[in-house]
């Protein structure tokens, strides 16, 4: 077949970076606190999850994690279904490409800056290396030169407690950056930051997701949804009540959405 | 109108009395010709111990140098058991078919008194001070296990489960986040403990073990008070200084305590 003729097929969608059909997750059986979400996120777009406290936003980050089982329903990473147990090892490798950022940021706190953004690494690193903080120097300079990009290269040898939140911030997006992700999954992680700092983390985020990273994030900052997310979803007692374009949706959309 | 019901703490008081006056009858502390004895023979005890006999300081000293080390790789010994049982009953790290067996061992290592582990080890090293390190590193294993995996489970379920999610294995999960995070956790028990150990050693001798104890026991049973006010005023000492030293370390190292 010509090249002329190839070129009259469209090339087919990339697979979306997660999807979800019907998913459902319940800590008690009968009492599921997310219900049937039908979800897409396309590689390299930010799609802001938006809803009241309590409404599942987090635990279906951790459902899309691998941290709290899929009770029901399909989820796929990548075209890949990753639910079910025979295909354990496929999952955890596909796992690993999805980087977790948590509310709290999950940082240890007593280590330093650059063994924080190390531990991003351990699962390509073997376990005697990495007992022994032997991690091989392509990684260090990796590690570094990711620091570098985020602005904080200086404090590589500090202590994470004594850095501010925007510091820990940018250390908590390298150990995600180091681990290679092809989605990463935000919960609320700028929710204790300054209005200033929160956009310059967005703005870094934005950055990230240009070079074909997808961003999952949760958040309650309305107004900074439009500005820097693709797409919006909205979650109400673990329900799917909206999904639309991000630029569209206001304070006025999710007064809507409350039923205000 | 008010009920005249009593209230229902007079009640509990008064059985908790009444329980206790029942009991000290059994155990022949209503006996007034009893009481009267006793009193007569401590005030003739604290009579004799004074003044404390100088004499036989050069023979405890030795004998206190003795109880130190038995109580100081007691404790090494227990804690390099102690520390991976720990770990193993960790259930954020394993499972509970791994815990149980684990938490059951060390419950009943911990079941024992270090005195009647002292005297497992007489019979099975024979007399001397290696059966009272021996049995203070047993009781160690014991109790020290429980507390430091208690340690482990008050890690930052957030910070282990980020750790966790990129993709790491238990050990690295370990070295990368418990350890680090329960540092300060795992310090201030090792100090609790080795106090606790020191003053245990003191009367490891009683049973043939050891130590200072061993005189301690021949000063009382010879009726050599004066000799034995000399060795309690040193065991005293001995404690109040590492109590300090202890003290001094934790400030040292650990972080002060949150203000109110």
């Amino acid at each position: 077949m010509s090249q002329a003729a190839l070129s009259a097929f469209p090339e087919p969608a990339p697979a979306p970076a997660v999807e979800t059909v019907g998913l459902s997750c319940w800590y008690v059986p009968g009492r599921p606190v997310l219900r049937d979400i039908d979800l897409a996120v396309a590689p390299g777009s930010i799609c802001m999850i938006l809803g009241p406290s309590g409404s599942g936003k987090s635990t279906l980050l951790k459902v899309i994690k691998g941290l709290l089982p899929l009770n029901a329903g399909t989820l796929s990473l990548f075209g890949q279904p990753v639910a079910g147990r025979t295909h354990a090892r496929s999952r955890r490798a596909l796992e690993r490409s999805v980087a977790w950022i948590p509310q709290h940021l999950g940082l240890v706190r007593s280590l330093t800056v650059l063994d924080n953004v190390l531990s991003g690494t351990l699962a390509r690193v073997g376990t005697l290396a990495s007992l022994v903080g032997a991690f091989p120097h392509t990684l260090r300079d990796e590690a570094l030169a990711t620091l570098d990009s985020l602005g904080i290269r200086a404090k590589a040898d500090e202590k994470v407690f004594s850095l501010s939140g925007g510091e820990r911030q940018r250390v908590a997006i390298a150990r995600a950056l180091m681990q290679h992700p092809t989605l990463v999954l935000a919960d609320e992680f700028v929710s204790q930051l300054d209005p200033l700092t929160t956009r310059e983390m967005l703005d870094i985020v934005q950055g990230i997701a240009r070079t074909g990273v997808a961003f999952l994030i949760t958040s309650h900052e309305v107004e900074l949804v439009a500005e820097y997310g693709d797409r919006v979803v909205f979650i109400r007692d673990g329900r799917k009540i909206h999904e639309g374009a991000a630029n569209a949706f206001t304070f006025a959309s999710v007064m809507t959405l409350m039923g205000r | 109108m008010r009920s005249r019901r009593p209230p229902v703490f007079l009640i509990t008081a008064g059985v908790a009395a009444g329980l206790a006056l029942a009991m000290m009858g059994n155990l022949g502390l209503l006996d007034a010709a009893q009481l009267r004895r006793g009193v007569l023979n401590t005030t003739e005890f604290v009579r004799g111990l004074f003044p404390p006999n100088p004499q036989p300081l050069p023979t405890l000293l030795g004998a206190t140098l003795e109880t130190l080390q038995i109580a100081y790789v007691g404790t090494v010994l227990g804690v390099a058991g102690a520390l991976p049982l720990a770990l193993l009953a960790t259930r954020t790290v394993f499972g509970p078919g791994v815990t149980g067996p684990v938490r059951l061992l060390l419950a009943g290592v911990r079941t024992v008194p270090a005195l009647l582990w002292a005297v497992v080890f007489v019979v099975a090293f024979g007399l001397g001070p290696a059966a009272g390190a021996m049995g203070i590193a047993a009781y160690t294993l014991g109790y020290l296990g429980k507390l430091l995996y208690e340690v482990f489970e008050g890690v930052d379920g957030e910070v282990v489960d980020a750790v966790r999610s990129v993709g790491c294995n238990r050990a690295q999960l370990t070295r990368f986040a418990l350890l680090p995070e329960a540092a300060n956790g795992i310090l201030s028990q090792l100090l609790f403990v080795f106090e606790y150990n020191v003053r245990a050693s003191s009367i490891m001798g009683f049973v043939g073990a050891g130590g200072i104890g061993f005189h301690l026991l021949g000063y009382l049973q010879l009726l050599q008070y004066r000799n034995l006010f000399t060795a309690l005023l040193l065991t005293l000492g001995v404690v109040i200084a590492i109590d300090y030293l202890s003290g001094r370390v934790r400030r040292m190292v650990l972080p002060p305590a949150p203000a109110a």
